[in-house]
């Protein structure tokens, strides 16, 4: 995976040996462990089922990323997505299925181009912009659907995005991974990406060196609403129905995604095959507590553990590599 | 010869490695009282590890310290601060939205055991006393965010001389004073002398350090080179020697002035309120000189679109509002902030994307980027500026000062159609080696028809550069000289003198 | 007052005249006696959230775990209150206490981002609280009836809790202006590459910062189970934006370095008229919380705002310090 604007660390970073595919490592480690300690993991239901949660969140972990890669923060994903998925299910009976899904992905990317205008334009920082914008959202959610759930009617097209499949592969993983190449295409490849990259590395450099920093990170909340509007259509066709209270979490696990693959929250750094092994990780320790039988309040305390320990981690993936030489030299000597 | 006298301070053999790279392999250094001990040394020489290790910030590997003759081993700034050790920082070291006396009172308030605050502010007579001593008459209730730099500075060194210190610590103290100013500083500093005081003073300005000094230490790679040598030893070009182990030629000016302007003020009125009137020709090197808050920067930044205020810039034949940096780029305007870390540099993104910030429209297609196309026109430019280590693809944190500011110059170097460059403090911070490079590749810009507009605040590298000089004071340009005006001509008209 | 603070410090009771007139004269009832004491009641909680909260600003931090913090120590004090009495209740500040400490040393000793370090124990914190109370089930007092009478009835003129409330906005107060701690909070603020320099321990204010926050935090979640008769474990979300909203209303600069403990109460004072108002007026609760995140958004506006205000007004600066 090319990472091509991102640069080497340098003599004093993470060991060349565990470089890029370190995460890649981690997940692959987390895999083998849980398949063999956890009953049920390994089956070939549940892996698909672990991809089929891994689907969702990864389509919204990638808008999570691009917000990160700008140095920002996006609390609102949840609570947007929560909104667009009663718009869906009202909107339903009188403009259709294709029309309704529509609709409530306009709706979504409309709330990322607010909060992008609001820290582009007035320069409000992202978390009291995000958060104001998630209350905001969740409070239209709950007056629109009169605080309860409204279930929607039966329909295989509303459920295909959820439960379909195309050449035998649920579209759900399908539309992942289809997410997940735009995003490095987006990243890699062009010059929008390469301008999130140094407006999240340093916006005053950014500015002087002539690049549009409000159009840049305007388009980048922009963009990450468009993968959160694609998350939360998938989402509402699975629970069939509008929720005001739809994955209040969403944004916690996505930033959990991108802390663990080792995105700096502080901006500027980041590539797929990160964004994909975080998002792999979360959706594999949620599946795991499910397994186990314990109470789900585990995998909140889970996500708050990994989060800090991910950015403490990445900051210091020398002690890893230490760790991972001590072990292998003991095991020598 | 008279008695030497008490040793205030003595390192010995001090080392202090980071990771893979040594700061310090090892250093001595003896700080007597009553003198003024001048510290020299290149940029990575190992200076600023000296310090920190004095000021108890950082802990050294091996070596011992002495203070008075007792051994000592700081464990924190404050046990040093408690020790007498008084430091005085080239960055300010201030609290802005706090008072003047909150200021004055910071040591004590940070030394001070948890309690009411009362008992550690210094009483409002005496704080007034060490104001007068550095010539302030401020009111002690204003916020510090309303002083202006020079103000700070010399409130900052108010504060660190206030207090009864045996040692005072001076760290490039006279970056943001203007002549009468850092006169003030070297009384207050000879007066601490008188009372017995150590002083070890950092400077890059070799006059300064004539002037005060009593004697130098030369550092080279984290080892001592001259130990304490009295002043007047050695000739300044000996110093220079020593420190850089080599010998390095003067730069010579573009002399490839064309007639045909090519950046342009257009009835500009500067955010400062002032207006402007400047000229810069093809392939000339203009040289704004100014004082440290002359103005000088300001004129530089709104020349590039980097500043704001109303009017326009003319480039050639098309114009670019004030402000408007996208524009200005568009039509070739390459631009080298004064503050490399906070508005130049991308830390965390490669040297290449580093270099190719400001053309990527050169190697983008419909939104895609060329990647190749970026690298094959990219590469060629850092190994002209000799980009050590060669790691295009090395992020830009990993460098070092000086190659880091190359960075910036490949960034200037790599614009599609590059009709003029706008340098700020192009080698502020920034070792002899790269900054010769640096120099090089400015002058070659010039002579390819350039139009360049350089200030800094080292008058040295303005006169090996530039073909004319205009001297900016109080926010305007005051006076225009030609290239061969001497130094003290122009220090003459900085000082606003009228000259001979 | 100096300059730079004094427009902060108005913006708070602007609003709270300006909303009472506006809901006043849309509603008739908004303006008497019983329902001011009806919003100085409930605002007591906020306003402790907002001070705790006006510390990790002050410092250049942030806590967007205050909510969490105030749900677990409320619930865990109803369940010691249960155990040992109503004296149990002092358990809430102890758990805040350590919840803040937990946050200041991710902070303070291994440098995480503020936001990193509340938004990982905001997550988990939440975690523990389902997991003490039965997924969330509510914890009732057994001396449900005290506990309401010390925080409803007055005496000499506010309940128990209020009094104690206005004692530790007085207390932060008198930390900011006058005790060592709080301008050593206000330098790290001001300045944090600084407050090293010049001897102080930088991370060990931080943790005192996220303490004090966290200790308030403890002591609003006391203040919901004696209200509520009942320990909350899954009240709390949200309110770590009504306090935020409240701190920067109420003149803390989110650049650090500037707080003032009564105006931050006035702060959250406007956010309850505000609630309240709404409510008197009919609006639904839903739209409410839609007002609060306008309010929110606003109060990011505003800071921006009084910053470009405050840098206008500055000296020309030449070179940025």
């Amino acid at each position: 995976m090319s990472s091509f604007p991102l640069g080497d660390r340098g003599p004093s970073g993470m060991p060349a040996f565990l470089r890029p595919p370190a995460i890649l490592i981690v997940a692959a480690l987390l895999f083998g462990l849980a398949a063999l300690a956890v009953p049920r993991f390994g089956t070939l239901g549940n892996v698909e089922n672990v991809l089929r949660i891994a689907a969702i969140l990864g389509i919204v972990a990638c808008g999570q990323a691009i917000v990160v890669i700008l140095a920002g923060i996006e609390f609102s994903f949840g609570a947007s997505a929560a909104l667009a998925s009663v718009v869906i299910v009202m909107a339903l009976p009188t403009i259709g299925v294709v029309g309704a899904f529509l609709l409530g992905s306009l709706l979504i990317v409309a709330i990322g181009m607010i909060n992008g205008l609001l820290v582009a334009r007035f320069s409000v920082p992202p978390v009291i912009a995000t958060l104001g914008m998630l209350m905001i959202a969740s409070g239209l959610a709950a007056w629109l659907a009169g605080g309860l759930p409204i279930d929607a009617p039966p329909s295989n097209a509303f459920s295909f995005p959820a439960r379909g499949r195309v050449f035998g592969i649920p579209v759900p993983i399908l539309c992942a991974a289809i997410a997940f190449a735009a995003l490095h295409l987006l990243l890699a490849e062009t010059r929008l990406g390469r301008g999130w990259y140094l407006v999240g590395a340093n916006a005053t450099a950014a500015r002087l060196a002539g690049l549009s920093v409000p159009r840049l990170v305007f388009a980048g909340y922009a963009v990450a609403g468009l993968f959160c509007a694609l998350g939360a259509v998938i989402l509402t066709s699975r629970v069939a129905s509008g929720q005001p209270m739809l994955a209040p979490n969403l944004p916690f696990e996505t930033i959990a995604a991108c802390a663990v693959g080792g995105l700096p929250l502080g901006g500027g750094r980041g590539n797929v095959l990160q964004v994909a092994c975080g998002v792999l990780i979360v959706a594999m320790l949620n599946n795991i507590v499910v397994l186990l039988n314990l109470p789900t309040a585990y995998q909140l305390i889970l996500l708050g553990i990994l989060v800090i320990g991910a950015v403490l981690l990445q900051r210091d993936w020398a002690f890893l590599g230490n760790a991972v030489r001590v072990l292998t030299a003991g095991r020598r000597g | 010869m008279t008695i030497e006298p008490a040793i205030a301070l003595a390192m010995r053999d001090i080392a202090k490695r980071y990771g893979a790279t040594c700061a310090l392999r090892s250093t001595d250094l003896t700080l007597r009282a009553g003198r003024v001990h001048a510290l020299l040394g290149e940029n990575g020489a190992g200076k600023s590890t000296l310090v920190k290790i004095i000021v108890g910030a950082v802990k050294p590997d091996s070596g011992s310290l002495s203070l008075g003759g007792k051994p000592v081993a700081f464990h924190s700034v404050a046990e040093a601060i408690a020790a007498g050790i008084v430091p005085i920082y080239q960055h300010l070291s201030l609290f802005p939205e706090l008072s003047v006396l909150d200021n004055l009172s910071a040591f004590q308030l940070a030394a001070g055991q948890a309690g009411l605050s009362g008992r550690a502010l210094v009483p409002r007579d005496e704080a007034k006393a060490w104001l007068a001593r550095v010539g302030l008459d401020l009111d002690l209730d204003r916020p510090v965010s309303s002083l202006s730099l020079g103000e700070r500075q010399l409130l900052e060194i108010a504060r660190g001389v206030g207090r009864n210190c045996r040692i005072l610590v001076l760290d490039e103290p006279t970056a943001a004073l203007n002549g009468a100013e850092a006169d003030r500083l070297f009384a207050v500093v000879r007066d601490l002398c008188t009372q017995g005081a150590a002083v070890l003073f950092i400077s890059h300005k070799f006059d300064e350090i004539e002037r005060l000094a009593d004697e130098v230490t030369v550092l080279r790679d984290g080892a001592t080179v001259i130990d304490a040598a009295p002043i007047g030893r050695h000739d300044s070009a000996t110093l220079v020697k020593a420190m850089l182990g080599m010998h390095i030629e003067h730069e010579h000016r573009s002399g490839s002035a064309r007639t045909e302007p090519v950046l342009t003020a257009v009835n500009v009125r500067m955010a400062t309120g002032h207006s402007l009137d400047l000229s810069v020709r093809a392939g000339e090197i203009v040289g704004l000189a100014g004082l440290v808050g002359s103005g000088a920067l300001a004129i530089a930044a709104t020349m590039a679109g980097a500043a704001p205020g109303t009017g326009e810039i003319a480039v050639g034949e098309r114009r670019f509002a004030l402000g408007d940096r996208r524009e200005a780029v568009r039509l070739g305007v390459a631009y080298v902030p004064a503050d490399r870390h906070a508005e130049g540099l991308f830390p965390p993104v490669s040297a290449i994307g580093n270099a190719s910030a400001s053309a990527l429209s050169r190697f983008s297609a419909r939104g895609l980027l060329g990647k190749a196309r970026e690298r094959t026109a990219i590469e060629p430019l850092l190994r002209r500026l000799h980009l050590h280590p060669a790691r295009p693809d090395a992020e830009a944190a990993s460098f070092s000062g000086g190659n880091q500011q190359k960075l910036l110059i490949a960034r200037c170097l790599a614009l599609p159609d590059l009709r003029a460059l706008v340098l700020l403090e192009p080698t502020r911070g920034v070792d002899v080696a790269a900054r010769a490079m640096i120099h090089r590749a400015v002058i070659e810009m010039a002579r390819s028809g350039v139009a360049v507009l350089i200030t800094s605040s080292d008058l040295d590298e303005l006169t090996a550069l530039c073909d004319r000089y205009l001297v900016v004071r109080d926010g305007v340009i005051a006076k225009e000289l030609p290239g061969d005006t001497s130094t003290e001509t122009i220090m003459a008209a900085l000082a606003g003198k009228a000259a001979a | 007052m100096n300059q730079i603070i004094a427009p902060r410090l108005l913006v708070a009771p602007a609003g709270i005249l300006a909303a009472s007139l506006i809901f006043g004269a849309i509603a008739p009832g908004f303006l008497s006696l019983g329902n001011a004491a009806s919003i100085a009641g409930q605002a007591w909680v906020l306003v402790l959230l907002a001070t705790g909260q006006m510390f990790a600003l002050a410092a250049r931090g942030f806590d967007i775990s205050v909510g969490a913090i105030a749900a677990l120590a409320g619930t865990l004090a109803a369940m010691a209150a249960n155990s040992f009495g109503l004296a149990g209740l002092i358990v809430a500040p102890l758990v805040g206490l350590a919840c803040g400490t937990l946050n200041g040393w991710l902070v303070g000793r291994l440098a995480l981002q503020p936001i990193v370090a509340t938004l990982g124990s905001l997550v988990a914190l939440k975690g523990v609280a389902l997991l003490v109370s039965d997924d969330g089930q509510a914890v009732p007092l057994a001396e449900a009836g005290h506990a309401t009478s010390l925080a409803f009835d007055p005496a000499l003129g506010l309940p128990p809790f209020a009094w104690l409330a206005l004692a530790c906005v007085l207390g932060a107060q008198f930390l900011l202006g006058h005790a060592t701690l709080g301008k050593r909070i206000l330098m790290l603020g001001a300045n944090p590459e600084a407050v090293g320099l010049v001897g102080a321990d930088a991370g060990a204010l931080q943790i005192r910062a996220y303490q004090l926050c966290g200790l308030f935090a403890g002591l609003a979640g006391a203040l919901m189970t004696a209200r509520a008769g009942a320990g909350l474990p899954t009240e709390g979300a949200g309110m770590e934006l009504q306090a935020i909203a409240a701190a920067i209303i109420g003149g803390t600069a989110l650049s650090g370095g500037v707080a003032n403990a009564i105006a931050v109460a006035a702060g959250a004072f406007f956010v309850q008229v505000v609630l309240t108002g709404l409510n008197l007026t009919g609006v639904s609760p839903f739209l409410a919380q839609v007002t609060v995140g306008l309010v929110i958004l606003g109060s990011g506006l505003m800071d921006t705002a009084l910053r470009s205000l405050l840098t206008r007004n500055r000296q020309p600066k030449d070179v940025s310090p």
